[in-house]
């Protein structure tokens, strides 16, 4: 019974052969690529706008020379949040549960901004360690947890994605068991935990989007400290 | 956050003037030295001799 409920996150393969693959290439699928065209279609607009406005809002703190940094977090946004949301249909895989993946964006993504800033502005980098106006006695143990909170970073956003979706899933199939179980039993009760199942998919999409944007974000302000 | 800091209006004497919380070389020169304090450490632990027993008759 305990193991059933995780079956959910298991790698999908087909014959041996590993269907991750496939499900990592579902959104490049679903959008619709840019044309030559002057003027484009109402969806083609609608995601010309929302990455527009989405890179400039990322954009805005971050000096000049880290706005090269802007196809890849938009592009990540968007795969993120297409992966999350698609994972809440029913009977679908979601990549992101998977903790490998997350930590597969986070760390290189995360070194590159610690490689970024110890090599354009080395002083910066490094002085960023030490919060200005320390008392001198806790200058050696407020450097050594600085550093400590550095390595966390990655580890934190992997996990931190890798939960939030786990969870989610983790939750809705458990109300849903219940409230198939409890629809021949006690009807009155399964009405409780329908309108709980419906609040809380409502409450996974949010959080679906949210996480994605939040990842991005948190990568977008540790570049902001480097640039 | 952003920005440099001048550190324009401190004036440090001495060892202070190379190693204070105030200024962003200071900041980076404490950060420094308390790495190399810490490489130290494990370095002296690592080569240190450790002490053979003594070989007695039986």
């Amino acid at each position: 019974m305990t193991l059933s409920l995780f079956n959910q996150f298991l790698s999908p393969s087909l014959m041996w052969t590993p269907l991750a693959a496939i499900a990592l290439a579902l959104p490049w699928a679903l959008f619709p690529r840019q044309t030559a065209r002057w003027v484009n279609n109402r969806l083609l607009s609608l995601q010309s706008w929302f990455l527009g406005q989405f890179t400039q809002q990322i954009f805005l703190p971050i000096n000049n020379p880290g706005h090269k940094w802007a196809l890849l977090l938009a592009s990540l946004m968007l795969f993120l949040i297409t992966l999350n949301t698609t994972g809440l249909l029913p009977y679908t895989f979601t990549p992101t549960t998977q903790l490998s993946m997350n930590m597969g964006f986070a760390i290189p993504l995360w070194l590159a901004t610690v490689i970024l800033g110890l090599w354009t502005q080395p002083t910066q980098a490094l002085g960023h360690l030490l919060p200005e106006g320390t008392p001198t006695p806790l200058i050696p143990v407020l450097i050594i947890i600085e550093t400590i909170s550095l390595f966390i970073r990655p580890i934190a956003l992997g996990v931190r994605l890798t939960a939030n979706l786990t969870a989610g899933h983790l939750l809705i199939q458990l109300i849903s068991s219940a409230t198939s179980v409890l629809l021949s039993i006690l009807p009155a009760v399964a009405t409780f935990t329908i309108t709980l199942l419906f609040l809380l998919t409502l409450l996974e999409v949010a959080v679906a989007m949210i996480q994605a944007y939040v990842f991005v974000l948190l990568l977008s302000l540790y570049l902001q400290e480097n640039v | 956050m952003a920005g440099h800091d001048a550190g324009s209006q401190h004036q440090f004497t001495g060892i202070a003037k190379h190693f204070n919380s105030y200024t962003i070389i200071g900041r980076r020169n404490c950060v420094l030295a308390t790495y190399a304090s810490l490489a130290a450490i494990f370095l002296f632990f690592k080569l240190k001799p450790k002490k053979k027993p003594a070989v007695t008759e039986k």
